[in-house]
């Protein structure tokens, strides 16, 4: 009894001043959550921000609160994939990923083939999906390319791919040629170019 | 409008058109442009387009074939050329058959190539001003030496008046794994020597082929017997055969030769490029686009977002409360602002003149989890 008291007095305590946008309903809610996966082990401030997010776009307390829970969940799921030393930025990538389609075994074969920080290789997975390239076409290709290539690489093999589509080859055909071609795509893959990523002129 | 002339082909629309048309027509057409291609700024461009066409004088059949040649503010070119032909055949009473060919080929400065070919089969059932078809084509078309299937279905009802022909189809396209359907109506009209064409359509039920609205329209005004000037704008598709990218144009041009009414085409194909595709109709802001400099101790965001008087915006590392960004001193279409973000996945909205919360281009469109959507990006 007195450790529930003092628990519930530390969570108290331990309130983030910023969640002070919600009402007190949600702020109450949202904060449970929020002290429940840290007793997980998973990070809190993605959960904040999420719930700040949605207090921003005027979203109701009750889909703050289900919002809030849902990345919990997918939190949970990315690290079991990832690992427990996963970081907090690959733990979200990975959030990413598995609501672009991709599976946990995805997550957990690419943790297994690649040195981390596995963010970027997780992003562009999302990125691949998110340009209509299935799922399952765009796990293969980052698994695929993940041993070797940098980061850099992986970016420039997204970009390959999305500059594919956008003149019309089919997303998933795009990705496999550019996988097939990845020799030809990592060798010629310079640092990328200094300065802001404007669009540029045909 | 290859179809307004099919349709009046098929009709067998003997007098009118071939009394006023000859044999052979060809023209050649040299204009200036303005064009934004999805996911690139807007470029101007000057094009040439010669074309040459033969009818068979009973209204049988035709072969054309077209070229153009575009080039870019920026030095690179574009190069398309294709041909078709069509033969009509009358089956039963107010049916017709009609067979067609087509191919084409196109590159884009030494760095994208395509070409695609194909044949289709139409029946056709008319009346003296009104009728319909359907029809299915299959061909190939071919993507940096990738080919994939091609299979049109397509079906559409065409009213023809003295001075005006208004159409609308429905066509449903297979492209190796890209499906998308277009729904188009289309009408011409024609009085004291002007004519003014316009399309409208919808892509719809899409996989991997975009999605959203469409029109052209154009204005044909004769400059004398053999010459006119054409006026041009419009918002049209992807085209998953030809390869030519969606995008929007402003055309103005010359044409000598024989004069005949057709849809002016500044369609090219940009390359090498950030692109990412509007494929959707969610809240977008094509013309507000985010860029990324990570510095030694912080990262410059950068939001090019032309004609705006305010940008905001709003952010995981801004705790989600909007933050208003400074104009550009050395340009006034830029808008910028430096802030400290770790690096990792992070998720921002911007906000245009204190409008609604949009994605910007640059970012990766995700659900938010509140019914919108969500710019994402990664700090190395």
């Amino acid at each position: 009894m007195i450790l529930a008291v003092l628990l519930i007095a530390v969570q108290v305590a331990a309130q983030d001043p910023r969640l002070d946008r919600l009402d007190p309903d949600t702020r109450a809610q949202v904060t449970a959550v929020v002290d429940s996966a840290r007793l997980a082990g998973l990070p809190a401030e993605p959960l904040i921000q999420r719930a700040l997010e949605g207090a921003t776009k005027g979203a109701p307390g009750p889909r703050i609160v289900t919002a809030v829970r849902r990345l919990s969940v997918d939190l949970g799921t990315a690290r079991a994939a990832l690992g427990d030393g996963a970081s907090v930025p690959e733990l979200e990538a990975g959030v990413a990923a598995l609501r672009a389609g991709a599976t946990p075994q995805v997550l957990a074969n690419l943790h297994s083939v690649r040195r981390p920080p596995l963010t970027m290789a997780l992003s562009v997975l999302a990125d691949l999906v998110a340009s209509g390239v299935p799922a399952d076409s765009a796990a293969v290709a980052v698994l695929a390319l993940a041993p070797k290539a940098r980061d850099a690489d992986l970016v420039e093999f997204r970009r390959a791919v999305e500059r594919d589509i956008a003149l019309g080859a089919p997303p998933a055909a795009a990705t496999s040629i550019r996988v097939n071609a990845g020799a030809d795509v990592l060798n010629a893959a310079g640092p990328p170019p200094p300065g802001p990523a404007l669009p540029r002129r045909p | 409008m290859r179809t307004l002339a099919l349709i009046a082909l098929a009709c067998g629309a003997p007098a009118d058109v071939h009394r006023l048309v000859a044999q052979v027509a060809a023209n050649i057409e040299a204009g200036i442009s303005d064009v934004r291609y999805d996911g690139f700024l807007a470029s101007g461009a000057a094009s040439v387009s010669p074309t040459i066409r033969w009818e068979h004088p009973g209204g049988r059949g035709l072969l054309s074939a077209r070229g153009t040649y575009l080039r870019f503010e920026s030095g690179r070119h574009s190069l398309d050329g294709s041909a078709n032909g069509s033969w009509f055949r009358p089956l039963a009473r107010q049916w017709r058959g009609e067979l067609g060919v087509s191919a084409g080929s196109s590159q884009y400065a030494n760095i994208a190539s395509f070409s695609h070919s194909e044949a289709g089969a139409r029946l056709h059932l008319m009346d003296d001003e009104r009728g319909g078809w359907v029809g299915a084509t299959v061909g190939r078309s071919i993507f940096s030496g990738a080919p994939r299937r091609v299979i049109v279905v397509a079906a559409g009802v065409w009213l023809l008046r003295r001075d005006r022909t208004m159409f609308v189809s429905f066509d449903r396209s297979f492209v190796g794994e890209t499906v998308y359907t277009d729904v188009r109506s289309s009408g011409r009209w024609q009085r004291a020597g002007i004519m003014l064409e316009g399309i409208v359509g919808a892509r719809i039920w899409s996989r991997g082929g975009g999605r959203g609205v469409f029109g052209e329209g154009s204005a044909t005004v004769p400059l004398g017997s053999d010459a006119a000037l054409v006026l041009s704008a419009g918002r049209y598709p992807t085209d998953a055969v030809s390869g030519s990218i969606a995008g929007r144009y402003v055309t103005a041009a010359v044409r000598v030769g024989t004069i005949r009414v057709r849809k002016p085409d500044t369609h090219g194909q940009p390359s090498d490029s950030p692109v990412r595709r509007r494929s959707d109709s969610a809240p977008v802001a094509p013309e507000t686009r985010l860029a990324i400099q990570v510095r030694r101790d912080d990262v410059l965001l950068t939001v090019h977002a032309p004609g705006a008087t305010a940008v905001e915006i709003s952010g995981d590392f801004t705790d989600w409360q909007p933050v208003p960004l400074s104009r550009n001193t050395a340009d006034d279409e830029s808008w910028a602002r430096t802030f400290r973000i770790s690096s990792g996945i992070h998720r921002i909205n911007v906000r245009r003149d204190g409008g609604a919360w949009l994605v910007p281009g640059g970012t990766r469109r995700s659900a938010d989890d509140y019914d919108g959507e969500v710019g994402i990006f990664v700090v190395p």
